[in-house]
């Protein structure tokens, strides 16, 4: 069977042609069908998207004293896919880095995005590090060092617990927060202002896309023509947060704290801003602006003074007498009180089969309701107490806001306690503790628990007479390319049903606790300034007992409030009054203004 | 030799030239992308002018062989036929090149004797098949055939350089199928070689018993040869993977690195996908010349040589692959057409020679960068840079159209 030529020609021809038609057929799948596909990875190929920090915003105080600064440092960055080309990249970076080869890869591989995007490997390289790895980058010509930012900062204000730090996102945190695009390596606030106002302060990233070819050399800068897929976005800076501290009061009473556990807390009475917020003992905030190595942390973390915690907000105790007004307030209120009704102090007081003392133990002799609260006689309260009964002081004390949270803009706040029956049934069982709990509660002890921040709340709830507002640390936000400042409205309280005869009245003895005869806040006397107050030694059983002093000044129109609390630290008149006193006549008194700054009066007060 | 030069150069198959100055085109337009890319070495910056002095020089080889009487290529096949072997011979005892005695390096040239010698055994089966008394219903001449085929492409693998090795198998073939064996016996030979390769997948060996047994059928053949064929097949195809996974993975290794499948140093992965990525990436109508970004950064090595058909991908897209493709389907279909017209025997079998080497070539290297075929350094008739491959393609297409040219003579 021969095949004529033309027959072979066909066969041939046909042959050519099927074949050429199936690869054309694999052409028109790979270019149209997959185009898109193979477009977006010939774009991944050559470009790579650098991400671009933004400036963190600063913190500024309420004179604009930059309280929280930037200052530049290095980060070090690799694209997974240039250290895996170089047989030594890992080994030169691990020992540069003081890390094992293992670690380094198990890190590149956990953070890669993309085997040509550039992963932070390491962050705020110190001098030695840098200069190291400068003198390898023949060997590692893709080592990319970005400047980053670190907080410093230059006031001399060293608030931790206000403040806040800057660390690594966790990976926990990461799964919450990497919607709005942080990534692992990413610095993020934790604690403080830092981390309660993350979203104001952190800015938005930017993105660069360069060039580069296939060994990762940068060529150049994307053009205006290309893909819009990857276009340059300019980062945005955060927002400069605009804090109500006044960073000369501040550091005052950092000062006065030092060397001792406890703190003060001083609100502006006009519009619920912290003035001060001191806590201590605190630790060097400069320590963590970089990462911290973790025997430090340990050091912290078990230190028996414990420092990581915020003893103004965080930390609760009885307040001690501080806590009286409460049951004036409640007396008065619902008639149960008669303010000039005397009661004898003879240093004790029996009820049932116990004696109560009173702090005097030779006694006040006869003492009506203020002079029972000049001289903090516990008998007094004793007396009332029983008659004004655990319900109606419980209501009382939840309505000037105890046993919740104040709402301070700060992480971590305690609500503090509130013992009424339903709580004593609960902890003691019902009926089985004594009606006599009533006197312990009264004058700030046994089961009530308050922060120092809530007690300057109540003080400064007491000044402004229930029309009062939420403390807060953030004023307001400023741009900081067009110094552009936006404030926030100061978050009002009502404090209902109390009559302002009623505020009179427990005002008037305050001021007595400052300026009466018998005054056992005399200490907080600053001349010239009519001040209030009211002092409180709270037993312990741990130890000395905690001073307490709250307050607010001027008396006829009250600018400040605040409370002093020293732990351990001995009579609320005697330790924690005098220190009162200092913030009283550094805010009001203009003959003691810390130089350089404004009078506090002029400086936005009424704002 | 010279006589009636005008009559012969009116006769000259000017589709076919006009093909080749395309496609020689094509090729300068991607070879000159190349250079301007990036971090371009500065030993391949003066390629495009290199191509141009190459493709100047092949058509004088090209017109040297036109005007040279068929009659001479007849008369000296064997002999070119012995030289090529020599050549092939000699060559495994020069020092390697790249890890391969592929080449004879005289100064800046690179010879290599494959090329010399795929043109000689071209001839040479062509002369053998058209010598009188040889009748490939006959055993022993379809050995022969198959002996001339043999020697030089086993001593290619020697070299080693399969692909090489590959075309001149595949040669054997179309050359018999024009030389006038019986379609069956082509048939029953390729058969266990597509089995081999359909084994490795259940599906795809099912499919291809299928297609054997139908065709067995639809031949109308002796049920004791549809029993021995495929009988034949399934064996291939069951003991084939189980050899294959007998093996030691060192075994196997070297039968891909023999296949060719990891020349290159990144690991072929890369090289195929970023050869795919070029290709996708240029869409329909590709990202215009001198724009393609895998070209411009260096993404491909081999770009102006093995790989120079993703440029064209890249940077025209669709349109210019169905082009180019177009270009060189035509070329092959208006040899055929010599093939099928000429006179003397040993002309249409030269010229089906020639247009299966182009085919086989072309057909390798472009299923290469859509990762359809290994890659197996097969360099792209007319279009990848480099002398001596544009060269011997010369001479193939110089004894094309000499046989078009002298379709009518009877030698």
């Amino acid at each position: 069977m021969e095949l004529t030529e033309t027959k072979k020609r066909l066969i041939f021809s046909a042959a050519l042609c099927v074949i050429f038609f199936l690869l054309l057929v694999r052409f028109a799948y790979i270019q149209l069908y997959k185009g898109e596909e193979f477009l977006r990875a010939s774009e991944e190929n050559r470009i790579r998207s650098i991400d671009i920090e933004p400036p963190r915003g600063l913190i500024i105080d309420r004179y604009g004293t930059i309280l929280v600064d930037n200052r530049p440092a290095y980060a070090l960055y690799a694209a997974p896919a240039d250290l895996s080309a170089n047989d030594s990249a890992y080994s030169i970076l691990a020992s540069a880095l003081k890390t094992t080869r293992p670690a380094l890869r198990e890190w590149v591989r956990k953070n890669n995005r993309g085997n040509f995007i550039p992963i932070k490997i390491e962050r705020q390289l110190d001098f030695t590090t840098l200069s190291l790895l400068q003198e390898r980058r023949l060997d590692l010509p893709s080592l990319d060092f970005r400047a980053e930012s670190r907080r410093s900062y230059p006031a001399g204000v060293r608030a931790p617990h206000l403040f806040g730090y800057l660390s690594e996102i966790s990976e926990s945190e990461l799964k919450q927060w990497r919607e709005k695009g942080y990534e692992a390596g990413d610095l993020i606030g934790k604690k403080g202002l830092e981390r309660r106002y993350e979203t104001d302060l952190r800015g938005t990233k930017g993105r660069w896309h360069r060039q580069a070819d296939a060994l990762g050399r940068i060529i150049g800068d994307l053009t205006a023509t290309d893909n819009s897929l990857f276009q340059n976005v300019a980062p945005i800076p955060g927002k400069n947060l605009l804090v109500s501290i006044d960073a000369s009061l501040q550091l005052h009473l950092e000062k006065v704290m030092a060397g001792r556990r406890g703190g003060a807390v001083v609100l502006n009475c006009k519009n619920g801003e912290v003035i001060a917020l001191v806590s201590k003992p605190d630790y060097d905030i400069e320590l963590f602006s970089r990462p911290i190595p973790s025997s430090l942390w340990n050091q912290l973390a078990n230190d028996p003074d414990k420092p990581l915690y915020d003893r103004m907000v965080q930390s609760v105790y009885p307040p001690g007498s501080t806590f009286k007004m409460v049951l004036l307030f409640a007396g008065l209120e619902k008639g149960l009180i008669d303010p000039e009704e005397r009661v004898f102090c003879p240093g004790y007081y029996r009820f049932g089969t116990r004696a109560f003392g009173c702090w005097k133990k030779g006694g006040h002799g006869a003492v009506n309701m203020l002079q029972g609260l000049e001289q903090s006689c516990d008998v007094y309260f004793y007396r009332m107490g029983l008659k004004v009964g655990l319900k109606h002081w419980a209501d009382y004390a939840r309505l000037f806001g105890f046993g919740e949270l104040t709402g301070i803009d700060l992480i971590g706040e305690s609500a503090g306690l509130v013992p009424d029956e339903e709580y004593l049934d609960r902890r003691y069982g019902k009926n089985k503790w004594s009606k006599g709990l009533i006197l312990n509660v009264v004058i700030g002890q046994g089961d009530v628990l308050t922060t120092p921040l809530q007690m300057a709340y109540f003080a400064m709830n007491i000044a402004n007479e229930g029309n009062s507002f939420r403390p807060h640390v953030k004023r307001g936000t400023q741009d900081p390319l067009t110094g552009a400042e936006e404030f926030d409205q100061p978050d009002s309280v009502r404090i209902a049903g109390i009559r302002p005869e009623t505020y009179a009245l427990v005002k008037r003895g305050m001021y007595l606790v400052v300026h009466g005869a018998n005054a056992t806040g005399r200490a907080a006397q600053v001349p010239g300034i009519l001040a209030a107050g009211k002092t409180g030694t709270a037993e312990n059983p741990h130890g000395e007992s905690h001073a307490w002093f709250i307050g607010f000044a001027p008396f006829e129109d009250p600018q400040i409030a605040y409370c002093v609390f020293v732990e351990n630290g001995g009579g609320g008149g005697a330790v924690a009054a005098p220190i009162a006193k200092g913030i009283i006549s550094l805010l009001l008194n203009e003959n003691k203004l810390v130089p350089g700054t404004k009078r506090f009066a002029d400086a936005g007060f009424e704002r | 030799m010279f006589e009636g030069t005008e009559e012969k150069l009116r006769d000259l198959d000017k589709i076919i030239a006009v093909c080749i100055f395309i496609l020689v085109a094509a090729g300068l337009m991607a070879i000159y992308s190349v250079t301007t890319a990036v971090h371009t070495p500065e030993i391949l910056k003066d390629n495009f002018a290199k191509q141009i002095l190459w493709f100047t020089i092949g058509i004088m080889i090209a017109s040297a062989v036109v005007m040279t009487p068929m009659k001479f290529f007849h008369t000296y096949a064997y002999w070119f036929y012995g030289i090529g072997i020599v050549l092939l011979i000699l060559v495994l005892f020069v020092g390697p090149v790249k890890g391969a005695h592929r080449w004879f390096v005289l100064g800046s040239m690179r010879l290599q004797p494959s090329e010399i010698a795929k043109i000689a055994t071209i001839l040479a089966l062509a002369r053998f098949a058209a010598s009188e008394g040889v009748d490939l219903r006959r055993f022993k001449d379809v050995a022969i055939m198959f002996a001339i085929i043999a020697v030089p492409a086993l001593l290619i693998v020697k070299q080693p350089d399969l692909g090489t090795a590959i075309v001149f198998f595949s040669l054997a073939i179309p050359m018999l199928f024009w030389a006038g064996l019986s379609p069956f016996i082509i048939f029953i030979l390729t058969t266990p070689i597509i089995t081999l390769v359909a084994s490795f997948h259940i599906v795809s060996f099912f499919i291809a018993m299928a297609l054997i047994i139908g065709t067995l059928f639809w031949l109308r053949k002796r049920l004791w040869i549809i029993l021995a064929v495929f009988l034949l097949n399934v064996t291939v195809g069951v003991v084939t993977p189980k050899v294959w996974e007998g093996m030691h993975d060192y075994q196997r290794d070297r039968i891909l690195t023999f296949v060719g499948v990891d020349e290159d140093p990144r690991g072929t992965g890369y090289q195929v996908n970023q050869a795919k990525v070029a290709i996708g990436s240029g869409g329909f109508w590709g990202k215009g010349w001198l724009h393609g970004t895998q070209t411009k950064l260096r993404f491909l090595p081999e770009q102006h040589t093995d790989f120079i058909f993703t440029v064209i991908g890249e940077e025209f897209g669709f349109f210019g692959v169905t082009m180019i493709m177009a270009v060189f389907l035509t070329l092959l279909l208006r040899a055929l057409l010599i093939a099928g017209s000429a006179k003397s025997k040993f002309m249409a079998l030269v010229v089906a020679g020639c247009v299966t080497a182009l085919s086989v070539h072309v057909i390798i290297n472009i299923g290469m960068c859509v990762g359809v075929m290994p890659v197996t350094g097969i360099p792209l008739p007319f279009l990848s840079y480099g002398g001596s491959a544009l060269w011997t393609n010369m001479v193939i297409v110089g004894l094309i159209l000499n046989a078009g040219v002298r379709r009518f003579q009877y030698l």
